[in-house]
């Protein structure tokens, strides 16, 4: 079996390897080893029953064949025989030649080959022993270290588990590397960056045994350590700052990667990094850091493509948790588990949807209209000054709403004189616009009696109809009214509308007015609409998490006359939205009290009648709409109702009624107090307005119920409930642990949990060796690869727990590790022997990934910036490529300066139209949760690296350090450029070589100085000053090869 | 043995050709992944079509107004869509929540064409000049109901992000024909707006980046970073490959990594890339009368006409997989006047690539498709007026077309209901089709896949790849080959 041509192992690779590694291991992995006595359950035998049989003999109920299941020794045993081979139903049925009873069968494209056949043969004489899947049962407590005959080989436990293997095989391990590769595979291993010449040489002239350790410290402590392990977890999380559907909005996240990177740094533990992800919001006390960990539960795709049904989108946000926590935290495949049982794996719908329930009960909403109104549940990340001028401002609003309390209270006296006057009328001031609705003016217009300037207007399809008073107006349930509203309606402007509505029947939905902006997919403003036939009336930010709404306990009555009246007192609270159904205050119940921002609506329109694709008021009636500027005192909407209850109560004086009339209605005093205290309101929001949000997680009050949703779909009949749970096949859920994220997290992180600690120690093995000791990182399942060193990986995974999961511990103990130490390079033999260096017998070697790629270039340039953190950056990009596909978006406009070279983990990530060349190094679309890259090897690759701008400025940089910094010789000039790149020094024939490509190309640059003079512009960098510019192009063109040099671009 | 073909121009590896080059390619990539699993190799059969060349009608072109000819619809123009009709079928929230849902009638005139007799609408007449040619399919259904699902679900056999797309499953499954351009090439016409595209709809999901679609775009880099820097000659560029190559043979001889040589043989063909591409995207040699087929749009690089000429010249030099778009098509409001121009920018081009073809014997080994996600509501969205309706997305049933390799011209297969609103058995009843059940008469998704996998010589159930201990193809667990529609 040949393949060592195809690419490196730590990919998920082609059919060949993906299938062929555990046929590998099957046949030779655990056969490796002189014959094995007996037949291995786990290592052969089941691997092929789950590949070949288990589809229709396996856990999935619904398409079991013959009630026969091969996963359940109890029910296999009929067909089994053991130790009688030759009895065995199993082993007939395989064998025989009638191709009615041959399994598989013919149609299901599955075979066994004759050696399968006599494995399974022979496992059935051997008594077919049945054993649990490995990876479902706890690592055990103690991992004994294996003996080993060469015992000054190892330089720590990890060894002798590599070591003992590859005695067992007669192999022995590789000669240690140069030091010169080993600093450059830790240095790019452990920050994602070349080491620099001068740590190069530090290095080799330090002949200290601790040198090693030196430098791993030195790397580990450098905060691009966290940044190179970011690189990896934001695969995982599929972190990207776009949301990634349809219009592919940007969705404002990279707070959450900043957060990571100095986890990482600060060297969170492990199980701290997956608690505060998971439910960092229910810890108590929980702190900011804490809630924003948790962003890692919304970093999925959302949607805000017109039409979408909300409903069906919110699941499969929460189907995108569950399926995220299976693969970056359990290895499992739990995503099959959405639509059936899990073919392979014991795991069940009830165990899919039971885990869903951990994560459907936030405050969300399916679609998102416009991401600067943050989807909720959303975290505000002030600044320090933010808070401060938040914490005054507070403090200012409290002060004046105490001092307009003592104002009213102190206006007895002028209240009584006023009451004392002969005139008073029964005036309801502010009103800014009265309709009667009873004649339809020109141009569609409706009269406003309390100001002529500003009339109302109607879509035509509207008509009159007889009405309360006069005609009124008849909606056609498409097209709506309008009228100016008082100003801008938000937290800050009082306002209040009244009318006359007649419905024809109780209305299930229908917009009676709105003054929002907005589309399909979300609305943000004022809002009153019918809910169920009760009144909904609501200011929103974002529906539902950002709101505040309360909806009427009555319903409306249907072929009647109704007075209608809302008023809103500008406080920002739920309290202060008022509903009267017939002069009257309606009941209400307050659905949301939680608007922490402005509505932003804009506009000055109350629209009547309809929404841009909601249900309208078809076939209503409205008649008489009066509009006020402030918020009315419920003797006034009385009086506007009846006509009459204001005129009477001040008629006979009614002390009661009318003290609250007069504070909000006639005393200039309270009005002067009231508008201090609302102009102090409107700071504070407008504050409030300005700090950034990021979604995070945070629980309703009460849990949803969950589910089973047959085929996943969301309108699937709910007859199936399901509490919050985890799989009954793994670890017991923590007893005392809340059944909530928190537990979850406890749960997960359990030392009993056999998966977790597992999954993130081969993660991290991954990274350093090119693939893990289970080459399927994301699937630890019974179809996963099985571990080339189970013990290896179980003292790992027990040791990071009872190291307090130290990750930086673990990656020290690998680096300093024999195993990693080896050199890389493989006699033909061994390569043969073993392609993929399954045991280890030689180092890792690699090509960089695209962000290293991209970096070191960047480095050895001279021109990487060393900021951490903040907004993404926009380098070079073919210009216009995301218009191009997407009118939705803007043209990809790069960055002027620093931001065209920040570390590629910080350029912006567009899920639909990813940065092309980061995708033809094989970074994932960030779309779903990838925890293992692909290495493959492909003509785009060269063609990024010698003509995408930015290496292409990069080459020149180095080519001008090359000129100024390199010493005086060409030799020496460009084994300072090959160091730069390569790390090492280069060889006598390379810088021959080297050297002679340089001359050759000042000749082609002297011949064509046009040329030169072009080729020095490529990029933003202006090419310097005083240096011979066919010299420096051609310094630039040398240096391009060099980072173009497989010693370049690989670690070996 | 590796699914590594040798003439794939992504992962060339010059000194390891098999053995088993004569082989079809197909076999060879199906064999190596069945051979794996333990499976024999399948011994799959040879395909009608070597190519395809997939115009996709981005945004769900209205069927009532281009090929289902639906008199009813006219008679009743203004009357509310029945109940029966409808049938309880959800509608996306565009139009869920209108108070009238009125039928709305085609604007277009509708006349039979062909030997075949096919009814075309008078906005494609270039299409009836090639009506014999096609096979048209009045009865596609999908499940999606909004673009990004539905588009993702046509071109990836999946609603979920992260699956291979048609053109990958199709270079993994059968490889290069060529040796200087890729396998799969993705070609967008420029400035339409409309609907989006997202790299997925290309994307290799699992599959090994090499399979990825390469898009072309019109204007001097047809390809992201193929020509080199300003002021860098062909001669200095040659110079430094020289030198790199020599340069990486010193590194294969200290590191003994057969990697690296695959790596060297990427440079020669990007390098060679840089001369192909630049000579197929080049029509100077394209002689006047073929321009004059394709209509005045194909001077300008980038229209949809110009595609199909780049399409047809892509084909011709053995690319595998040449999947066009053209956005434009959702029309929700505004619809007579729109698809007038839409029809305008598509027909004649699309015509003219089958004759082209044709006149070059091409078309015998080339499949041709042609249509969108879904298709669009025979109600009015919004406002319907005397000259005026719009039309929102439809998934139950559409038109797509097919033509070339292996397809029976001159047939139209399926039929809807007098509303255009529902697939209908012979009789004209409607019925409700379902994936899970092939319904004569009825298309899903999957079965065109099925199908067109089928033209290629593809087993649709074999061409698999384990991910996740799971087999994945491009039909899921679904699809059946349509053989009423084979030649």
């Amino acid at each position: 079996m040949r393949r060592w041509h195809s690419s490196r192992s730590a990919r998920p690779g082609t059919a060949v390897l993906a299938a062929a590694s555990v046929l590998w291991l099957a046949t030779h992995a655990a056969a490796a080893p002189p014959a094995p006595a007996k037949v291995d359950y786990n290592f052969q035998v089941r691997p092929l029953l789950a590949d070949r049989c288990f589809v229709c003999h396996g856990p999935d109920e619904k398409k079991r064949k013959a009630k026969l299941r091969l996963d359940d020794p109890a029910v296999a045993r009929r067909v089994l025989a053991p130790g009688k081979p030759d009895e065995s139903e199993l082993v007939r049925r395989i064998t025989t030649a009638d191709p009615a009873e041959r399994m598989p069968p013919r149609k299901s494209n599955l075979t066994l080959n004759n050696e399968e056949i006599d494995l399974l043969r022979r496992w059935v004489a051997e008594g077919a022993e049945y054993k649990p899947h490995w990876a479902f049962l706890p690592p055990p407590d103690v991992v004994p270290l294996p003996s080993v005959a060469d015992g000054k080989w190892p330089a720590g436990p990890l060894d002798r588990f590599v070591l003992a293997r590859l005695e067992r095989d007669g192999l022995k391990p590789s000669a240690a590397a140069s030091k010169e590769d080993w600093i450059r595979r830790a240095t790019f291993d452990l920050t994602g960056l070349p080491p620099t010449p001068a740590e190069v040489d530090a290095f080799v002239a330090d002949d200290a045994p601790a040198a090693f350790a030196r430098v791993a410290d030195r790397l580990l402590a450098s905060p691009r350590f966290g940044e190179r392990l970011a690189m990896d977890w934001l695969d995982a999380a599929r972190y990207a700052d776009s949301f990634g559907y349809q219009a592919d909005g940007d969705s404002h996240v990279w707070p959450w990667r900043d957060w990571v990177i100095a986890a990482l740094n600060d060297n969170l533990p492990f199980d701290r990094f997956v608690t505060w992800q998971v439910a960092g919001d229910l810890l108590p006390g929980a702190t900011r850091p804490q809630r924003l960990a948790t962003a890692f539960c919304r970093l999925h795709r959302m949607t805000n493509e017109g039409g979408s049904i909300p409903e069906e989108w919110r699941n499969e946000y929460v189907s995108d948790r569950v399926q995220t926590l299976g693969t970056a935290f359990l290895g499992l495949t739990l995503e099959c588990t959405r639509c059936h049982d899990h073919k392979y794996d014991p795991f069940t719908m009830k165990d899919y949807y039971g885990l869903g329930a951990f994560f459907n009960s936030i405050d969300e909403w399916g679609t998102y209209d416009n991401s600067a109104f943050r989807p909720t549940p959303a975290l505000p990340l002030a600044s320090p000054e933010q808070e401060r001028a938040l914490a005054a401002g507070a403090r200012e609003v409290e002060a004046l709403a105490a001092k307009l309390r003592e104002v009213e209270k102190s206006r007895d006296g002028a209240f009584r004189a006023w009451l004392g006057r002969p005139d008073l009328k029964p005036d309801v001031p502010g009103l800014m616009g009265y309709y009667p609705l009873d004649k339809l003016e020109a141009d569609n217009r409706l009269a406003n009696l309390a100001g002529a300037k500003s009339p109302g207007s109607t879509s035509p399809a509207n008509t009159l109809a007889p009405g309360k008073v006069g005609q009124s107006l008849r909606f056609t349930g498409d097209d709506g009214a309008n009228f100016p509203a008082p100003a801008a309606l938000d937290r800050g402007q009082p306002f209040a509308a009244s009318f006359w509505l007649q419905t024809p029947e109780v209305m299930k939905q229908g917009m009676v007015f709105h003054h929002q902006a907005g589309t399909d997919t979300g609305f943000h403003g004022v809002e009153l609409s019918f809910d169920q036939g009760r009144l909904f009336f609501a200011l929103v930010r974002f529906w539902p998490g950002n709101a505040a709404a309360v909806r009427t306990r009555a319903t409306l009555p249907a072929k009647e006359w109704v007075h209608v009246a809302v008023s809103y007192d500008a406080s920002g609270r739920a309290s202060g939205l008022r509903v009267y159904l017939d002069g009257k205050p309606a009941e209400v119940e307050v659905l949301r009290d939680r608007l922490t921002k402005n509505v932003e609506a804009g506009g000055g329109t109350l629209t009547f009648g309809e929404r841009m694709r909601s249900t309208g008021l078809k076939g209503c009636l409205l008649d008489e709409v009066r509009i006020h500027d402030r918020a009315l005192s419920e003797i006034e909407v009385a009086q506007l109702h009846d006509g009459r209850s204001l005129t009477d109560a001040l008629a006979r004086k009614d002390e009661a009624a009318l003290r609250p009339y007069y504070l909000a209605a006639v005393d200039a005093e309270s009005a002067r107090a009231r508008e201090e205290l609302r102009q102090a309101r409107q700071r504070l929001f407008a504050a409030q307005t300005g700090v950034f949000e990021i979604m995070t997680m945070e629980e309703l009050p009460h849990p949803r119920q969950a589910y089973v949703l047959a085929r996943g779909n969301y309108d699937a009949p709910h007859d199936r409930p399901v509490g919050r749970d985890i799989p009954a096949s793994l670890s017991p859920f923590p007893k005392e642990a809340p059944r909530d994220r928190l537990g979850l997290a406890r749960w997960l992180t359990d030392p009993r949990n056999p998966l977790t600690a597992r999954v993130a120690v081969n993660r991290y093995w991954q990274l350093f060796f090119g693939r893990g000791i289970v080459a399927t990182t994301e699937n630890f399942g019974t179809q996963g690869a099985l571990p080339t060193h189970p013990e290896l990986l179980d003292y790992l995974a027990r040791d990071f727990i009872v190291s307090g999961w130290d990750v930086k511990a673990l990656c020290r103990q690998i680096v300093l590790s024999s195993t990693y130490r080896q050199r890389s390079v493989a006699a033909p033999e061994l390569r043969e022997r073993d392609p993929d260096n399954l045991l280890l017998a030689r180092g890792p070697s690699r090509r960089l990934s695209a962000e290293e790629l991209r970096d070191a270039a960047l480095a050895a340039g001279g021109l990487l910036s060393q900021k951490i953190g903040g907004p993404p950056a926009k380098p070079y990009q073919p210009p216009g490529m995301w218009h191009a596909m997407n009118a939705f978006l803007p043209d990809y406009v790069a960055d002027k300066g620093e931001g065209l070279h920040r570390r590629s983990l910080y350029t912006f990530w567009r899920r639909t139209s990813p940065p092309p060349n980061m995708l033809a190094f094989d970074a994932p679309s960030r779309e779903v949760c990838v925890v293992r890259r692909q290495t493959t090897s492909t003509p785009l690759q060269p063609l990024v690296l010698l003509n995408d701008p930015q290496f292409v400025e990069a080459a020149r940089a180095l080519g001008e350090r090359l000129l100024r910094e390199g010493g005086a010789t060409p030799e020496e000039k460009l084994t300072y450029a090959f160091r730069l790149g390569a790390t090492r020094k280069p060889s006598e024939r390379e810088l021959r070589l080297l050297v002679q490509l340089y001359r050759d190309q000042v000749q082609l640059f002297r011949a064509d100085p046009t040329g030169a003079q072009k080729f020095l512009k490529t990029g933003d960098r202006p090419p310097p000053p005083g240096l011979d510019p066919a010299e420096l192009a051609a310094a630039a063109t040398t240096a391009g090869a060099i980072l173009n040099l497989d010693a370049s671009v690989t670690t070996r | 043995m590796s699914a590594n073909e040798p003439l794939d121009p992504l992962t060339i590896t010059r000194r390891h050709f098999l053995s088993g080059a004569g082989l079809g390619l197909g076999a060879l990539a199906l064999g190596v992944c069945e051979a794996a699993s333990g499976a024999p190799a399948a011994p799959q059969f040879s395909g009608k079509a070597k190519r395809i060349i997939y115009l996709f009608q981005s945004g769900g072109p209205a069927q009532q107004d281009l090929f289902d000819y639906k008199p009813l619809l006219n008679e009743k123009n203004g009357e509310q869509l029945p109940d029966h009709v409808r049938g309880g079928q959800r509608l996306t929230g565009m139009s869920v929540n209108q108070a009238s849902i009125p039928l709305a009638g085609s604007a277009f005139k509708f006349a039979r064409h062909g030997k075949c007799g096919a009814w075309l609408s008078e906005l494609l007449p270039h299409t009836g000049s090639v009506v014999d040619e096609l096979c048209i399919i009045r009865s596609l259904f999908t499940e999606a109901i909004n673009h990004d699902p539905a588009i993702t679900f046509f071109q990836t056999g999946s609603q979920i992000a992260g699956r291979p797309s048609m053109g990958s499953w199709v270079s993994y499954g059968l490889g290069s024909m060529n040796e200087n351009l890729p396998a799969f090439v993705v070609l967008v016409t420029k400035g339409k707006g409309d609907q989006p595209l997202y790299a997925r709809l290309w994307g290799n999901g699992f599959l090994d980046s090499r399979y990825q679609g390469v898009k072309f775009a019109a204007g001097k880099d047809p390809v992201f970073y193929l020509t080199n820097p300003e002021g860098v000659s062909a001669a200095g560029r040659r110079a430094l490959l020289d030198k790199l190559e020599e340069l990486n043979r010193v590194q294969l001889e200290r590191e003994l990594d057969p990697e690296i040589e695959s790596r060297m043989a990427q440079y020669e063909m990007a390098y060679r890339m840089q001369t192909s591409v630049p000579e197929v995207t080049d029509f100077a040699n394209e002689p006047q009368h073929v321009l004059d087929l394709y209509g005045p749009d194909v001077r300008t690089p980038g229209t949809f006409a110009a595609n199909c000429l780049l399409a047809r010249r892509l084909a011709e030099r053995g690319v595998r997989f040449i999947q066009l778009y053209h956005q434009g098509w959702d029309q929700h409001g505004d619809l007579p006047r729109q698809i007038r121009g839409q029809a305008r920018e598509t027909d004649q081009p699309s015509a003219a690539l089958l004759k082209d073809l044709k006149r070059r014997g091409l078309l015998h080994d080339t499949l041709i498709i042609w249509g969108g996600e879904f298709g669009r509501t025979s109600y009015s969205q919004g406002k319907l007026t005397k000259d005026n309706y719009g039309r929102d997305h439809h998934p139950r049933c559409f038109t797509v077309w097919l033509a070339g390799a292996g397809v029976k011209g001159g047939l139209t297969y399926g039929r809807t209901d007098d509303y255009g609103y529902n697939i209908a058995d012979e009789h004209g009843e409607a019925i409700s089709p379902d994936k899970a059940t092939f319904t004569p008469g009825a298309v899903h998704v999957h079965d065109l896949q099925a199908t067109i996998l089928h033209l290629l010589g593809i087993d649709h159930e074999r061409l698999t790849f384990k991910f996740q201990g799971r087999r994945f193809r491009l039909t899921d667990v679904h699809g059946h080959v349509v053989k009423e529609l084979l030649a």
